[in-house]
């Protein structure tokens, strides 16, 4: 059986009938079995997944009309909601909270038959960017096991790169589905802003987060994009993309299509291995008939202090609901009085939740507001006001989607400041909505580099067909576990 | 420059009890020192430009009830009250 297969591989094969969903399904819980004590990508297995893939052969043997999944083992980062099942956002505070209701991109994968492996690990609701911040230990890096994964959604690009599952839903911020997509070698997608649904998906900060998927090619995640995209009553940010088919012609290819290098993403502090596969990247697609040259978004250098101070704000409002009486873990209100109790209730929060909502009592609060969180909105608005200007010239943008490789664990948790530009390639894309996709380029000492491609908004289409591209230019050696 | 009486208050407020106090405030003021870089961005003419949804797009208003009781799901909840703890006078 194998299980590095990509995910419209695995529909071929088991509509084939070469391959049966129960044995597939068994053959990845083995694997998870004996990987994920090195790796620590699942927080919790779905012990029901062979019975569900087995139920899904019965329909299949039986002629009754299977979703187009057929059974597909899937992750999902432990901050998007499944009915039933436990969603603890990686967090001592939700340590045993179950989930009432099925997030909208689970609704919809369910309906195609998707079977959902188990949830896997992230940094504590989801601040972090190498997941070492999760309340349950950090995963780690298949590459190098000595190097983080990346975050926040580390457990879903773990799980797909080390053929735990076939793909992943993780949420993506400021690069979280991107970060550990280019740190593990998988394909990490933050669509259009609204283009998935966040209902379900537990609130961080709402006015830039999406879902995304992680998956082995860009074919796989127009697949799930097909699946998990659309309109969404339960979410009123959600847009009509009017059903667009993100896999039909996606391998048109890119001749005559305009790329700007963004400036500001290969300058100080890169890598020279990450800079030399960017600049490789870039040769690649003007062989292909792109042509590609430098433009300049002045604000990203403002755009992580902006991206900050706006996830911290909207980060300490939505996680006021934590008084460990609506939500939250076991521990008795004998004793205590009502502010006490809710204080004491929250040392449950980790070290680095509790800094962000710190900052986010701060920067919006009366006399630094000015100062901090409406200057960030500012930039926030101006930087779009300039991407928006770089796509009335440009099909598309490129540039790293991390400035350095993988590091190991451990190294930066220390220095908040050197974690936080880390962040400086992809957090553009959240302050103004775009489509950014990371796509898994070269193998530099061992460890992975990833390309970040952004187009405009419900441009989605054109940049999976870019990304399809430049992909097909590059032939990776496998993961070493 | 943030001061250790201005974090200590943001905690209180922020409903948040620390024991490595040094060890936050020194991070939490490096980390809103890093944002004193926002001054230099010559964005104070900029508007800031916010989404706008037409009341019309938003879904239609009603009750529409839950299938499970989500009462239930609460730690303290006892079958006809949740406990909380005493509010101060």
């Amino acid at each position: 059986m194998n299980l590095k297969i990509s995910a419209l591989e695995y529909v071929q094969e088991v509509k084939n009938g070469n391959i049966s969903s129960e044995d597939f399904m068994a053959k990845t819980l083995e694997r998870i079995s004996d990987v994920d004590d090195k790796l620590h990508a699942f927080l919790s297995v779905n012990e029901d997944a062979v019975d569900q893939a087995h139920e899904i052969d019965k329909k299949i043997k039986s002629g009754v009309k299977v979703g187009s999944c057929f059974g597909m083992p899937i992750s999902i980062k432990d901050n998007i909601c499944i009915k039933n099942s436990k969603t603890t956002c990686a967090s001592k505070m939700l340590e045993n909270f179950i989930a009432p209701y099925d997030a909208t991109a689970i609704t919809k994968l369910k309906e195609q038959d998707a079977i959902f492996v188990g949830k896997v690990n992230l940094d504590e609701f989801a601040m972090g960017l190498t997941t070492e911040f999760s309340a349950f230990g950090p995963s780690k890096n298949p590459w190098n096991i000595e190097y983080v994964p990346g975050g926040s959604s580390g457990g879903s690009a773990v799980s797909v790169s080390a053929f735990e599952c076939i793909a992943s839903l993780g949420s993506d911020t400021g690069g979280s589905v991107r970060n550990p997509g280019s740190f593990c070698s998988t394909v990490g997608y933050k669509p259009t802003y609204g283009l998935i649904s966040r209902y379900g998906l537990i609130s961080y900060a709402n006015s830039i987060e999406q879902i995304g998927p992680l998956t082995r090619t860009v074919k796989d995640t127009a697949f799930i994009l097909n699946i998990i995209s659309g309109l969404d009553e339960n979410d009123n940010t959600t847009i009509d993309n009017k059903n667009t088919n993100y896999l039909s012609d996606i391998d048109v290819g890119i001749e005559g299509k305009k790329i700007g290098i963004i400036k500001e993403m290969i300058g100080d502090g890169i890598d020279p291995s990450v800079l030399s596969a960017t600049k490789d990247a870039i040769s690649k697609l003007e062989s292909l008939g792109a042509t590609c040259e430098e433009v300049s978004l002045n604000m990203v250098k403002y755009s992580v202090a902006a991206y900050y101070t706006i996830t911290a704000t909207e980060a300490g409002s939505n996680l006021a609901r934590y008084d460990n009486i609506r939500y939250g873990y076991d521990f008795p209100v004998e004793g205590y009085e009502f502010n006490s109790y809710i204080s004491k209730a929250r040392r449950n929060f980790g070290p680095e939740v509790k800094r962000r909502m710190m900052i986010g009592g701060f920067v919006p609060s009366a006399g630094h507001a000015g100062k901090y969180f409406l200057k960030a909105m500012k930039v926030k608005s101006k930087l779009t006001k300039e991407i928006n200007e770089a796509f009335k010239k440009f099909d598309l943008l490129i540039s790293p989607t991390v400035p350095i490789l993988p590091f190991k664990i451990g190294e930066k948790i220390d220095d908040p400041v050197s974690l936080f530009l880390v962040d400086i390639n992809t957090v553009t894309a959240n302050l103004t909505g775009k489509p950014a996709i990371s796509i898994p380029f070269a193998i530099t000492n061992g460890l992975p580099v990833g390309i970040q491609l952004m187009a405009d908004s419900m441009n989605d289409k054109l940049l999976l067909q870019a990304a399809y591209a430049l992909e097909n230019t590059v032939t990776l050696p496998e993961v070493p576990i | 420059m943030v001061t250790q009486e201005e974090i200590t208050r943001v905690s209180k407020l922020m409903k948040i009890e620390i024991d490595d106090h040094r060890e936050y405030v020194d991070k939490v003021k490096k980390m809103i020192g890093y944002f004193d870089v926002l001054d230099s961005a010559g964005v104070e003419s900029e508007e800031i430009s916010m989404p706008e949804i037409q009341i019309s797009s938003l879904r239609e208003d009603k009750h529409i009830p839950f299938s499970d009781k989500l009462i239930e799901k609460i730690n303290h909840y006892k079958g006809t009250y949740i406990h909380a703890p005493k509010m101060s006078s």
